[in-house]
């Protein structure tokens, strides 16, 4: 057992390791990518009535004149420091802006998931304990709804239903969670329903597929041949064993967890990171922009570490 | 299980606290502008929403009053050699600025040159200038080696950047370098500690301003806030935006769509105002360096091929709000006038455009539109454009890109099949266009101009003209001048004037009316 464990810290560590090439190639291509896409900081700072030559002093000033190579020392150089700069615009400092949108985006994204796998778990369960019934295709016929209809349409709706018609909940806003739980739920129900339609779809699909797969084992046939209660069969045995490539769609959504949480927010006017980014991205505020795909890479990367972690829990082979 | 409660208390109290200590939301007037404030300095940028954000924090010492006439507002008194040539101006008693420290002769001086550096007005004032010097601490003094009659006007204009008076530490910061601190000596402070920086902006009602006894008026008259808190709130989803105003989340929203003005002007809760009567003007920049728009008669022939209406309808829809304009000076201003407007009269007339095209030699060469797709009525314009250019003969690349794209974009001299350009769209405000020496397209000084760099000796002769003008009819005549040659040469053109309405909750009145500018104080909370 003592080997196990070490075995396990040595996995860790060289997975972590294994992140840091991983971060810098993000690194080199974020900054890439934005510095040679067309768009200039300083001529939106500048405005309208500015001549050009005083664009090219305020461009000097936040040192948009040097060559790209020696702008991206500066930047690596800070960031190997633990520094993501400063908004080119704001003056405040990436790293607290991140922070200062970490909780709504973060709130956000757990309730979601709560919900989302929550739900899409019992979904995908049902539909395969009914496969081929209305329960089936009525699931079915969600996941494809719920995957195809875009996030801010699904937004709308619900804006539309339960803020201006029923007057149940708010159109817009965040209320942080340490002014109240119900004030900070009340602003995170709609946003959490519409972001995690897709997620629902398509973690309900995947675990329908592999349940069913799981439930023609022999295995499965023996303890039903042996009178084990259906939902004994279906939560303790077929469903753990139908867990990994469960849990492998669960991280790979994050991906689309981050994409649609940039849309979200904008829509529900949550002031998150995707707010954050999306805003700096239109006024091509460098600094922000990089130190938040950077946050993103390494929350993304992170999250698979801790899938793949998650296989060992799950299928006791792994850990051989 | 007491400490995990005492724990959970402790992360919890500090925003408990704040949520405690904020005014009721009755005192409290949640607004949504037209973008983000992205930068606190209304001199650094000259980014309208700045201006906005200065004109909370800030005071200034002149302001336009409701029919566009220079007020004093700081300033108590002032007076003018009998040449012309000295200034002097004194200040108002209990100036203070919102760390308790009093607003100087010094402040003033030191904001003034900062101010003058980014001022079309205030450039123009640096050429003549002497000196400028504080006498003691209530009273300074500009100095002029020739006369300059627009000073006043130059001290008042809300159009950005507006003369702002900072603290003498933060108005001795380089004009191209933004300043750190945010402490001026207007109706309102900024709430740091609660403003959230892309999220929201919070000004509390200042406890050290000392209104004027006017009735306010524009700009001027006594700054009297009648809220506690204002809180500028970024949310750059429009529908969102009206949603939240029908449902009382927000009291005010500068920039409804307009197809969705319909359905507020029906919510019994809203109410829709013009805030502005001289409103915004569209603009085409032209490229006098490159083919085809560096001959004449092809720029000319353009006078022949727009029709505002078109490019304004597909935005604007109503006419109610929007106009064609042929003057080259904003429709409603003091300035407008038709001299040499008989292509605009006429409307458009493709035969002549295409005899002009002819004449002009075109050779067929792509003209390179660039078009900003996330600005609404600058993507539409610059659609309809390249199909009116199109069904004139011109040969069109239409290029979409993002704002921030054509902002650097346009500043490429080089040819358009280089990166370069020949057409691209923007705006102005209303009081800017009305003045020939405002915004940098009105200038034609070559080189050292502004983006499109036309080139002619006359129109600067009148616009200098215009600036010596001694009284109003004087400008006025200057003005027509500049009209009757602009309208020869077209250095660049128009595509419409239009008034956004704004759109407020029933309950909060008093809003007044300033060019360029949405202001805060006298509006009161029901």
């Amino acid at each position: 057992m003592p080997g196990a464990v070490e075995s396990m810290t040595g996995t860790i560590l060289r997975r972590l390791a294994s992140m840091l090439p991983v971060m810098f190639i993000v690194a080199i291509c974020v900054f890439l990518l934005l510095h040679l896409a067309p768009g200039d900081p300083a001529s939106i700072i500048a405005g309208e009535n500015v001549s050009p030559e005083n664009i090219a002093r305020i461009r000097a000033q936040l040192g948009l004149d040097q060559p790209i190579w020696k702008q991206f020392l500066v930047w690596i150089g800070a960031l190997i420091r633990g520094d993501l700069g400063s908004s080119m615009f704001w003056g405040d400092p990436v790293a607290s802006l991140i922070a200062q949108r970490a909780e709504p985006t973060v709130s956000l994204a757990f309730t979601t998931l709560l919900v989302a796998v929550a739900l899409a778990i019992a979904m995908g369960v049902l539909a395969a304990a009914r496969v081929g019934s209305w329960v089936d295709r009525l699931v079915m016929g969600f996941a494809v709804l719920g995957f195809s209809v875009p996030v801010f349409v699904v937004g709308y709706m619900l804006i539309f239903i339960f803020a201006i018609n029923l007057k149940w909940l708010p159109v817009q806003g965040y209320t942080p969670i340490a002014e109240g739980v119900l004030p900070w739920l009340r602003n995170l129900v709609l946003p959490s329903i519409a972001l995690g339609m897709a997620y629902v779809a398509l973690i309900a699909r995947i675990t329908r597929t592999t349940m069913l797969d799981v439930l023609a084992e022999d295995y499965m046939r023996t303890a039903r041949a042996k009178g084990v209660a259906t939902r004994k069969m279906l939560f303790r045995h077929a469903l753990k064993n139908a867990a990994v490539p469960i849990a492998t769609v669960v991280g790979n959504g994050v991906a689309l967890l981050i994409g649609g949480v940039v849309i979200t927010e904008t829509v529900f006017n949550i002031p998150g990171i995707g707010r954050l980014v999306v805003d700096a991205i239109a006024r091509r505020d460098y600094p922000i922009i990089q130190g938040v795909i950077m946050v993103f890479s390494g929350v993304y990367v992170l999250v698979n570490l801790l899938v793949d972690l998650s296989y060992t829990f799950f299928d006791p082979r792994v850990r051989g | 299980m007491t400490t995990g409660l005492a724990a959970a208390g402790a992360a919890a109290a500090p925003g408990i606290l704040a949520a405690q200590t904020r005014p009721p939301a009755s005192r409290t007037l949640r607004v949504v502008l037209a973008g983000d404030l992205a930068t606190y300095d209304p001199i650094w940028t000259t980014a309208n929403i700045t201006a906005y954000h200065g004109a909370m924090v800030y005071d200034t010492l002149f302001g336009i009053d409701d029919k566009l006439n220079p007020q004093p507002q700081m300033v108590n008194k002032y007076s003018a050699s009998e040449d012309q040539l000295t200034w002097t101006f004194e200040l108002r008693d209990g100036l203070k600025f919102s760390d308790g420290t009093p607003v100087t002769a010094k402040d003033c001086v030191a904001s003034i040159k900062r101010w003058a550096v980014r001022s079309g007005t205030g450039q123009l004032m640096l050429q003549r200038l002497k000196d400028v010097t504080a006498s003691n601490d209530k009273t300074f003094v500009v100095a002029l080696k020739e006369k300059f009659p627009l000073l006043i006007d130059g001290f008042s204009s809300p159009a950005t950047p507006v003369l702002f008076i900072m603290r003498e530490k933060e108005a001795m910061t380089d004009p191209m370098q933004k300043i750190d601190t945010i402490i001026g000596s207007g109706p309102f402070v900024m709430n740091m500690a609660e403003t959230k920086a892309g999220s929201q902006y919070v000004y509390d009602k200042s406890a050290t301003y000392v209104p004027r006894p006017e009735p306010a008026s524009g700009s001027t008259g006594g700054k009297i806030v009648k809220v506690d808190r204002v809180i500028f709130q970024n949310m750059p989803d429009s529908q969102t935006a009206v949603a939240a105003l029908q449902a009382g989340e927000i009291d005010f929203y500068e920039i409804p769509p307009i197809d969705l003005l319909d359905q507020l002007d029906t919510d019994p809760g809203v109410k829709l105002i013009n805030l502005t009567d001289l409103g915004t003007v569209g603009y085409i920049g032209l490229n006098w360096l490159h083919p085809p728009f560096n001959n004449l008669k092809l720029r000319q022939s353009l006078l022949y091929i727009v029709n505002q209406e078109e490019m304004m309808k597909p935005t604007f829809v109503d006419k109610k709000w929007y106009q064609g304009c042929g003057s080259w000076f904003t429709c409603g201003s003091p300035m407008e006038n038709d001299a040499n407007t008989d292509w605009f009269k006429g409307g458009q007339n493709l035969a002549k455009a295409k005899e002009l095209m002819k004449e002009g030699g075109y050779d067929g060469k792509p003209v390179v539109v660039l078009q900003a797709t996330n600005i609404p009525y600058m993507m539409n314009a610059a659609t309809v454009f390249a199909q009116q250019l199109r069904t004139a003969g011109y040969n069109v690349s239409l290029q979409p890109m993002d704002w921030a794209n054509v902002v650097q974009r346009r500043s490429n001299k080089a040819p358009p099949d280089q990166g370069g350009w020949n057409v691209f769209f923007t705006s102005s405000g209303g009081l800017s266009n009305a003045n020939p020496y405002m915004i940098g397209g009105m200038a034609t000084t070559g080189d050292k101009g502004w983006f499109g760099w036309p080139t002619d000796a006359k129109n600067e002769e009148l616009r200098t003209k215009w600036i010596n003008a001694a009284t109003l009819a004087d400008r006025q005549a200057a003005a027509r001048d500049i009209q009757q040659n602009a309208w020869d040469i077209v250095p660049h053109m128009y595509y419409g004037k239009w008034s956004q309405p704004a759109a407020h909750r029933k309950n909060v009145t008093g809003w007044l009316k300033v060019p360029e500018l949405v202001v805060f104080w006298n509006v009161a909370k029901a």
